[in-house]
């Protein structure tokens, strides 16, 4: 009888181990020098369709981005819509709504990094790569939206001919030196955890790849004194870029925020947008990491629906958060009473425009709030896939509420006007889109996509600990 | 850079609004004195016009009893100029000379923030570079820059009228010529509504108007951007006197 | 510049325990720590490997670049409007809450790029301890490499190869970088 129950005892063990292990990747460890291969082999498979991608997404950035870009530089920033009163448009709209995608990165990266969120593990580089890049994207519409573009480099502070110096005192060089900040900061904090992957990579490959990734991997070998700086310096860029993305999204509110626009004028700007970035920024990971698993080889095993749980429960918790200030913002506006500010908040609801009031609180509240609490949901990419990108669509409804909606209506009704986009902005802005996934894809195959040393230090640091008769995971902390 | 010893003067309009008959007589005078280019009829009516000054029609009265309400709106020279800080490049800048808001076409870069933050919609854009037609090249002032396509204009208040006749004062030696100059708009005003001085001049015939007009108000004066005109309107919705 | 032929002690991933105890084995036989490198393809702490701590001044280079980008913040902002006041929209001539927002982006754009720069630099300066690699490191084996005094008799590294090591000798130094 005894043995008997030890047998049964034994086989529901073995069973709950190996549940764990298909559930959490940190459970299911396997050699380094497999994974090894699996990410190498992930970096250098292409298909034609990928190339196919590539192709038509090259097309498509050289002819919606830079084509039109060229276009619009020679014949004038009238070939798009703005007009008296709304000056920024799709433009600026689009802006923000990168520079928020950008926030994802860090967010992922170095909050949960400092926080020791394990479930961070395999994505923290795909994280990165997304801010990276979708600040190179919204970087460029400061630019395509000036005037004259030609000459852009009034607005860089260093001593020259003309006496010419910019004025500190203007929102727009606080961008311009936030978002240098922020694009240097960033990539070089994709870069750090990087190098020693790059080593690897580089012990992999061959012939011009090989010299590439051995000039980037800086001598790379793996000492302890190499592993010790580089945590201190991952470490110290943890903790400072954190402040930094807040006060990115900080400062594109108060290009905003401190102007008289009624509408604009509002205290809680600066959080209401860092929670709408950080709402957007992750959503757009769970559409990127759906993306990766469904179409590069191996990444079924990094990407689990663990992670989409994970992050499906922050994306909860970030929608709650937005509501909140969302409506904080609009009852106190609305409370204040100023004439303006209430007609701008009734035409946001009942306007010619208003279904992008609607679109923006079904995308960001209902749809968030009726399936994310379902962990059935939760754990289903495919159906993550359509709410995030549901989220970012609300998202970029609510940066079009604020903009070209909030401006069109200001306190002269004399002067009111609707904004109708042009097709040329709104190819603009789908060649940013192209030009982020292609720069997307690009990389995806030229660098390791998954921080392997990073796995493979999270599979060290878990065990199955045996608590009473459940064996239960638990993190040992080597660092 | 001309070194003015002088102390600063402050300039300042009074537009009457009980005077004011909508003639759009100002628009044309301000579009001929500034070198203010043609937009075309589509153009200006998506909102692209590229006039300094502008007057709005409001209409009032309940039908059939309804008239109109006309208010000439340009560039208030505001003291605390809203658009001025927002400028990445200085070129928005307030004179210290004039007590008015420049606009330096030069270190423009058209990034078009200082357009969003003026509540008076003062402002416009060079959308395009527009073409001067033939005989009307002719006509340009040759005091007055034409500006290029991407660059943000606006009412200056004659500048080049004010630095002419303080050149014209200091040179000859007198004074009250710098006085008699007025605006393109003041001077074309057939009903003398628009009217315009030196605020810090004692004996300006507008001060008082400007200061002390019990009919007197200034839009949106709740901003605190302290405007350099002056509206007078009796029995208006700003208060006064009927 | 070490001349001595380097060896290499190689372990499997898992067998921490014995790179600790090899590298005990390696002192106690004589070979000063100086002497010993750990490579390896997962960060493993000195106190796991029971070594002395490894220094980095990649944090007091940090902290250099801060100060300098808060000096050069405030040189931006005050300096050009020190020799050239211009006024807009009345405000004063040295604003401390808009100079916050500069000064702020500034001095962490200095310590991050200094941060970068310490790494670079420090990685780059020629480094004490054995030279040598085996790409099996990045496959996640744990290297041990040691030179040896002449006075230490290599025969005992047999105890090496009894913990699971697998021993190569003489290795040649490699070239990684540039």
């Amino acid at each position: 009888m005894a043995a008997e129950t030890s047998y049964l005892t034994g086989a529901r063990a073995d069973l709950e181990q190996s549940e764990l292990a298909e559930e959490h990747l940190m459970l299911d460890p396997r050699p380094r020098e497999e994974m090894n291969q699996m990410v190498m082999e992930a970096m250098t498979t292409t298909t034609p369709v990928y190339w196919a991608w590539v192709g038509g997404l090259a097309l498509i950035v050289a002819v919606c981005l830079f084509g039109v870009w060229g276009y619009m530089t020679a014949t004038g920033i009238g070939i798009t819509g703005i007009r008296r009163p709304v000056f920024w448009g799709v433009f600026i709209v689009t802006f923000v709504f990168w520079i928020g995608i950008s926030h994802a990165g860090t967010f992922v990266s170095a909050i949960l990094r400092v926080f020791k969120a394990e479930f961070r593990r395999p994505f923290t580089r795909a994280a990165e790569l997304m801010t990276t890049f979708g600040l190179a994207g919204g970087a460029m519409y400061p630019l395509i939206h000036l005037g004259r573009v030609w000459t852009f480099y009034y607005m860089v502070p260093y001593p020259n001919a003309r006496w010419l110096w910019p004025n500190m005192r203007s929102p727009l060089v606080w961008d311009f030196l936030a978002i240098t900040t922020y694009l240097l900061s960033s990539t070089i904090y994709l870069y750090l955890p990087l190098i020693p992957d790059l080593a690897m990579a580089r012990d992999r490959t061959t012939g011009l790849r090989h010299r590439i990734y051995r000039l980037l991997a800086l001598g790379w070998r793996g000492t302890e004194a190499e592993w010790h700086r580089l945590r201190k310096a991952i470490n110290i860029f943890a903790f400072a870029i954190i402040p930094v993305m807040f006060s990115v999204h900080t400062i594109v509110s108060w290009d905003f925020a401190v102007g008289v626009v009624a509408g604009w004028h509002s205290t809680i700007f600066g959080p209401y947008f860092i929670i709408g970035a950080i709402l957007s920024g992750v959503a757009a990971v769970v559409t990127i990491l759906f993306v990766l698993r469904s179409t590069m080889r191996n990444f079924k095993y990094f990407i689990r629906p663990e992670h989409f749980d994970a992050l499906g429960k922050l994306l909860l918790v970030f929608s709650m958060a937005w509501a909140y200030f969302f409506f904080n913002e609009y009852l106190l506006s609305w409370y204040g009473g100023e004439e303006a500010v209430q007609r701008i908040l009734t035409l946001h609801a009942t306007g010619p425009s208003a279904w992008v009031w609607y679109l923006m609180l079904i995308c960001n509240v209902a749809i968030p709030w009726l399936t994310l609490w379902n962990r059935r949901i939760r754990r289903n990419p495919l159906a993550m896939f359509f709410i995030t990108l549901a989220i970012n669509v609300g998202m970029y409804a609510e940066r079009y509420t604020i903009i070209p909606l909030t401006l069109g209506h200001q306190r002269m009704p004399f002067d009111w006007g609707i904004y109708n986009p042009s097709i040329f902005e709104i190819s603009i802005a789908i060649g940013t889109m192209a030009m982020f996934c292609l720069l997307y894809l690009l990389a995806s195959r030229a660098i390791p996509l998954i921080p392997v040393w990073e796995v493979q230090e999270g599979q060290m640091a878990h065990s199955l600990k045996k608590v009473g008769k459940a064996h239960v995971p638990s993190v040992t902390e080597l660092e | 850079m001309a070194q003015v010893t002088e102390q600063p003067r402050k300039w300042g309009m009074v537009i009457d609004l009980d005077l004011c008959t909508g003639c759009n007589a100002c628009v044309t005078a301000c579009a001929m004195e500034n070198n203010i280019h043609y937009t075309g009829e589509d153009e200006v009516a998506y909102g692209r016009g590229l006039y300094w000054m502008r007057i709005q029609r409001y209409w009032h009265g309940e039908y059939p009893n309804v008239g109109p309400e006309f208010t000439p709106m340009l560039c208030q020279q505001c003291g605390e100029a809203p658009c001025e800080p927002v400028c990445p490049t200085y070129a928005s800048v307030h004179s210290n000379e004039e007590q008015i808001n420049l606009q330096v076409y030069n270190r423009c870069i058209g990034t078009r923030y200082c357009a969003n933050n003026c509540p008076y919609h003062a402002r416009v854009f060079n959308f395009f570079d527009y073409e001067i037609p033939a005989p009307m090249n002719a006509y340009l002032n040759p005091d007055v820059t034409v500006r290029s396509r991407g660059v943000m204009e606006k009412c200056t208040f004659c500048v080049h009228r004010l630095v002419h006749a303080r050149i014209d004062a200091d040179t000859q030696g007198d004074p009250s010529l710098e006085n008699e100059v007025t605006t393109a708009c003041a001077q074309a005003c057939p009903t003398n509504a628009i009217m315009f001085g030196d605020l810090t001049d004692e004996n300006s015939p507008i001060r008082t108007l400007f200061e002390r007009s019990e009919r007197g108000f200034q839009i949106m004066e709740e901003l605190g951007t302290f405007p350099s005109i002056t509206y007078l309107k009796g029995g208006g919705v700003y208060g006064g006197r009927d | 510049m070490i001349t001595e032929p380097i060896h290499l002690a190689l372990f499997e991933e898992d067998q921490i325990n014995e790179a600790a105890e090899a590298i005990s084995i390696l002192r106690s036989q004589g070979v000063p720590d100086r002497n010993i490198s750990v490579i390896s393809g997962v960060p493993l702490s000195e106190h796991i490997l029971g070594r002395p701590m490894s220094w980095s001044r990649v944090g007091l280079i940090g902290l250099v670049g801060a100060v300098a980008g808060f000096l050069a913040a405030l040189a931006i902002t005050y300096l050009p409007v020190l020799i050239y006041p211009l006024n807009v929209g009345r405000m004063p001539v040295f604003p401390i809450p808009t100079t916050l927002v500069v000064v702020f982006e500034l001095t962490m754009l200095g310590l991050l790029i200094s941060t970068l720069l310490g790494v670079f630099v420090e990685t780059i300066t020629p480094s004490y301890g054995p030279h040598g690699y085996d790409p099996r490191i990045a496959h996640g084996k744990i290297g041990i490499l040691f030179t040896c005094p002449p006075e230490v008799d290599c025969e005992s590294y047999d105890q090496l190869v009894a913990l699971g090591a697998e021993l190569t000798h003489n290795l040649q130094e490699r070239k990684l970088w540039p």
